[in-house]
């Protein structure tokens, strides 16, 4: 049997009386790509702030490859291997785009007080950190400042970003919001290959169509419980799926 | 030179090494802080307790006063900076108080009499005041500035900005916010305890008062006026905060009002500080180095 890379065990996170997610337990197993569904306020964002220790669980255990990772440091998880991206974009703004990614690349180096003297603007460091910005197809604005990019270019660098860091658990949050559709399809393909390479993805999508496509299971959340997990084509036919969506029983005008 | 100018041109280099320690702790790692000129104090008290004390030399004493000025800054920044933004601002407020304090009613420093008769730097057996006082200063700031200048080439720093601009994001980066603000921070006291150890040595007496609040107030509006994160900034800002009192001296009673004034026209118009990025200053100059380059 294949282990799981990661798994939630009865995760919950409250917020004074607000169950932002409530005995949450799943499991994503390597060269995966899970989605995450769920209305807005469902408690996705909440998850992955959970999984990347920007939070504490209140109950519950995360597992990373055979290691308790809850209530550890966002530094000290990113340092196991897991990158993410931020639903509200969060770009080093009077950064470069190509410092931004060297600011990712620098993850091996900032624990250790002895390894933050060397320079950052040497040639080998800047071509690494330019491949990957041609593998998101930013090469063009590298020597652009991040804060004057549009959304569109920023969700690219966030996983440019996320991609150095995150060398076996890509958590992408609402990476195709904002998007147009040649950049939707562009952002597949990238995800894709990613996987090819043997990436494990986890990502929050409210576009049907994308998540159907893209992912091999998907769980969905609503108030904070899961409340379906499935592969795709089972989810789009779950009952209390739809009712989360499109309202229960008794609700008028729903459409 | 006249002593006068001597005077003010030397003070103006010692702040403007505690605004270069300042800087890297504002400027590059975004951490505001109200209350640097306690570090300077801590400098300056450590060098006349250890020459006038222990009646050790400037030199012997120098590493020893960055040594205790780094540490009380690590001691204090520790809890510090686990708040942000305001509650930092007010936090450090609040050690700028404290620390003149200590000064100010503990007997060993002096108390409000301060401490007088701190010897003048001995350089190859000459009694250095006047100009080669000044440059000994000017030396240590261009040091100063080269550590600077090189601290902005390293990971170290490039994990400051990051923190600066967006810590959530820096952390998932393996940056521990903590630590490198912490780095900055120790730094920065460090750079200010060497400023305060100079700026002893050149008044000879000390007393709490030279290190209050306004001080504090004081280097950050140079900074702020020069433009934080730059490199030059904290030379430009000092410069200009250093000579304007001095020309308007006549209209000393509305100083503060022409100060307010000034840092209210920068904030609005260059919030980035006159070297600040799409500054004016900055639009002019670089096409002119552009130029000489060619």
């Amino acid at each position: 049997m294949i282990q799981p890379l990661l798994s939630a065990k009865g995760v919950s996170k409250y917020f004074g009386g607000l169950r932002a997610v409530d005995g949450v337990s799943f499991e994503v197993f390597p060269g995966e790509i899970l989605g995450i569904l769920g209305p807005n306020g469902a408690g996705k964002t909440v998850l992955f702030n959970l999984i990347s220790g920007i939070y504490e669980p209140t109950s519950g255990e995360i597992w990373f490859s055979g290691e308790r990772i809850d209530g550890i440091p966002p530094h000290a998880i990113a340092k196991k291997g897991i990158g993410r991206t931020f639903q509200i974009v969060k770009p080093f703004a009077s950064l470069t785009v190509l410092q931004n990614v060297l600011v990712a690349r620098g993850i091996t180096r900032y624990s250790h007080l002895t390894k933050v003297w060397g320079s950052w603007n040497s040639k080998g460091e800047i071509e690494k950190a330019s491949e990957v910005l041609e593998k998101v197809g930013l090469s063009d604005l590298a020597e652009r400042k991040a804060g004057l990019l549009p959304l569109g270019n920023l969700r690219r660098l966030e996983i440019a970003r996320a991609l150095v860091v995150g060398h076996s658990v890509l958590l992408l949050d609402e990476s195709f919001s904002g998007l147009r559709h040649d950049e939707i399809s562009r952002l597949e393909d990238l995800i894709r290959s990613i996987r090819k390479d043997g990436l494990t993805v986890i990502l929050i999508e409210h576009n049907m169509r994308v998540s159907m496509g893209l992912c091999d299971r998907i769980i969905v959340l609503d108030h904070g419980q899961k409340i379906a997990e499935g592969r795709p084509t089972e989810i789009q036919q779950d009952k209390s799926v739809i009712e989360a969506y499109l309202g229960g029983k008794g609700t008028t005008h729903a459409t | 030179m006249s002593a006068y100018v001597v005077t003010i041109a030397t003070l103006m280099v010692v702040q403007a090494i505690a605004v270069c320690g300042l800087n890297v702790i504002v400027g590059y790692a975004g951490q505001i802080s109200l209350g640097h000129a306690a570090f300077f104090g801590i400098g300056a008290y450590s060098t006349a307790v250890l020459t006038t004390k222990l009646g050790i030399s400037f030199w012997t004493a120098l590493p020893l006063v960055i040594g205790i000025s780094a540490l009380i800054g690590l001691l204090l920044g520790l809890p510090s900076l686990r708040v942000r933004e305001d509650f930092l601002a007010i936090t450090t407020i609040g050690i700028n108080f404290i620390v003149e304090a200590v000064f100010r009613y503990v007997p060993f420093f002096g108390g409000a009499l301060g401490i007088g008769g701190i010897p003048r730097v001995m350089f190859f057996g000459v009694r250095l005041k006047g100009i080669p006082f000044f440059l000994l200063c000017l030396g240590f700031l261009v040091l100063v500035l080269l550590i600077c200048w090189w601290l902005t080439r390293s990971w170290a720093s490039l994990a400051c900005y990051a923190i600066r601009e967006e810590e959530a994001a820096a952390s998932t980066m393996g940056i521990s916010p903590v630590r490198f603000k912490l780095l900055a921070f120790v730094i920065g006291t460090a750079m200010a305890g060497l400023g305060g150890s100079l700026y002893a040595h050149y008044m000879q007496f000390i007393s709490a008062g030279d290190f209050s609040f306004p001080i504090s107030v004081g280097f950050l509006a140079m900074l702020v006026l020069g433009g934080m994160g730059t490199l030059w900034g904290p030379v430009v800002g000092t410069l200009i905060l250093g000579i304007l009192p001095e020309l308007f001296r006549p209209l000393v009673d509305y100083r503060i009002f022409f100060y307010t004034l000034l840092l209210l026209l920068m904030i609005r118009f260059q919030p980035g500080g006159l070297l600040g990025e799409n500054s004016f200053a900055r639009k002019i100059i670089t096409p002119l180095l552009k130029g000489l380059r060619k």
